[in-house]
């Protein structure tokens, strides 16, 4: 058993809310310690892009004067966190991961930091992120500014990416919670890698207004967290209504798990495959085990696959236009060149070269995309996939065939469930599930638009019966 | 979090012994060098197949049959 003391830096949002109103600490010294600890170990997993240590405290020195007053502001009150360096944060550099932008000043907050602070969470620090957060295709995990993204777990394997920071930090008890962005597998891979509990939010419900885009028709934020309750509770205080993202669904979210349907009324689809030969050998123990889980809980597993598309194909072209017009001036400036990798700069350099026709192809065969995953979820009321198929990769292994190359081969069951989720924009909940070789794996479960509440049941219960989420790193 | 540990006051000891470990991290800084990202394909070759991707994914959209009907996803509020 870990010391009293450690246990501070891996406890969940409710635990330590409660340790505050109970006065065991107060919210200076709890940012305090968060925000030092973040400072000084975070470079050990080149994790960190900016500590704010100062800064919080300020902002907890508030905290508990409003504690003192009892204005009570709900769970996230006096926690620490940090973001991923694609948020902007006034007055402090937000460099997007890359060199060209390493002096980037805002002069203004990302809506969910002003969402945050409203419930008197505390801004620790911002997190390493592939730089431009790897929309040209990289090759390699070096691809940021801060340096490749090493994993708690095994600082000779990679973090994932593209928030690799983010789930780094929540992993080795840097921070109770971060945010991170994906486009397409940024949340949902990094937390695969590092064994953390993350929520890719339904595109739209939560405001990108602060964020630096990729895709404006693919980015979302999402939590990176200790356990599925805790990813509720953020959800809950940064979505809502944004006019000043113009993808707002302009929907809220109520993190109500007293009203969801139990587990073992959900029919829950998936590929046996996927968890068996189009998994990692070393991975596929672990795996069924974790679909045995589901079993156990009552879950109706269906065998289904996802309907038949070029989904890497269709998601890189819409990618490859967006961030081509996103990026024009950097790339037509030459200063893309100052990337870190080859890859990248070469992908977006070509990103120019696609053309209308192809962009407007793509998302018509997304639009057929979207409608036929709607009729899947008729069938199914969750889809659950390994999160990746394998263990993080090493760190100076080329990472061809995972971000760099996109195959147009037709991907049997839910291998591209990634794709197939951000092209329809569905929520999905990454669950830590086991080890191979010592390394987290994690299973995704995947719901139709704003069915978070229903994924966050699905992972409250497969939490409840584990406790691979509770897992610490060694030597943290 | 034990449940031994509620309820105790946190003392600045306390809070020193937990962030020891932390103090060593000042010797791990210059541990993390970044592995080379150069291409062994170098700059063109990875531009020709970054190009010959792009080609490829329009091939790949090329064979989907689309009713003339269907329009762009730019709206896609559930």
């Amino acid at each position: 058993m870990a010391a009293p003391d450690n246990d501070v830096f891996f406890a969940t949002i409710k635990q330590l809310n409660q340790r505050l109103l109970a006065r065991e600490f107060s919210a200076v010294e709890l940012a305090r310690a968060f925000a030092l600890r973040l400072e000084q170990l975070g470079p050990r997993y080149n994790a960190l892009a900016l500590p704010l240590v100062k800064d919080a405290i300020r902002q907890a020195k508030a905290v508990d004067g409003d504690l003192k007053r009892g204005r009570l502001r709900g769970p996230l009150q006096g926690i620490p966190y940090a973001v991923k360096d694609l948020l902007s944060y006034a007055g402090q550099p937000t460099t997007w991961g890359a060199k060209p932008y390493a002096g980037q000043v805002f002069d203004f907050n990302a809506t969910v930091i002003d969402k945050l602070a409203g419930v008197g969470a505390i801004l620790a620090g911002k997190l390493s992120m592939v730089e431009l957060a790897g929309g040209g295709g990289y090759r390699y995990a070096s691809a940021s500014l801060f340096g490749p993204g090493l994993n708690p777990w095994d600082r000779g394997r990679w973090s994932g990416g593209s928030s690799s920071g983010s789930a780094a930090a929540v992993a080795a008890g840097l921070v109770p919670f971060a945010l991170g962005s994906e486009t397409s597998g940024s949340i949902v891979t990094p937390a695969s890698f590092c064994g953390v509990t993350a929520l890719r939010p339904t595109y739209g419900l939560v405001s990108r207004h602060g964020a630096m885009a990729l895709s404006w028709t693919l980015d979302k934020l999402g939590p990176f967290a200790r356990s599925a309750e805790d990813c509720g509770l953020i959800l809950e205080a940064i979505a809502g209504k944004d006019g000043k993202d113009p993808g707002s669904a302009g929907k809220s979210f109520y993190y109500t798990p007293q009203y969801a349907r139990p587990v073992s009324e959900l029919r829950i689809g998936y590929s046996p495959g996927d968890f068996s030969e189009r998994a990692d050998a070393a991975a596929r123990d672990a795996f069924a085990a974790a679909i045995q889980v589901l079993k156990d809980a009552g879950a109706q597993l269906q065998e289904t696959s996802l309907p038949e598309f070029p989904y890497g194909a269709t998601l890189s072209t819409i990618l490859s236009a967006e961030q081509g017009a996103v990026f024009e001036p950097l790339i037509t400036s030459g200063q893309v060149d100052q990337l870190a990798d080859q890859a990248q700069i070469a992908g977006l350099k070509a990103s120019l070269d696609t053309s209308a026709k192809d962009y407007l192809k793509a998302m018509r065969v997304r639009r057929l995309i979207q409608t036929e995953i709607g009729h899947l979820f008729g069938r199914v009321d969750a889809l659950v996939a390994p999160g990746r198929s394998a263990p993080a990769p090493k760190i100076d292994q080329p990472l061809s065939g995972r971000t760099a190359a996109v195959s147009a081969a037709p991907q049997p069951g839910m291998s591209a469930i990634v794709q197939a989720g951000n092209l329809a924009g569905l929520p999905a909940l990454v669950l830590p599930c086991g080890f191979a070789s010592g390394l987290p794996l994690a299973l995704q479960v995947v719901g139709a638009p704003f069915s978070e509440n229903t994924l966050l049941a699905v992972g409250n219960e497969f939490q409840t019966r584990t406790g691979w989420h509770q897992k610490r790193p060694p030597g943290v | 979090m034990t449940g031994s540990s509620r309820g105790a006051k946190f003392t600045r000891r306390k809070w020193a012994a937990a962030l020891a470990p932390a103090v060593l991290s000042s010797a791990l800084r210059a541990q993390n060098p970044a592995p080379s990202a150069d291409s062994p394909a170098g700059p063109g070759e990875e531009l020709r197949i970054a190009r010959e991707r792009i080609r490829n994914n329009a091939d790949a959209l090329a064979k989907v049959k689309l009713p003339m009907a269907t329009e762009p996803a730019f709206w896609f509020k559930v």
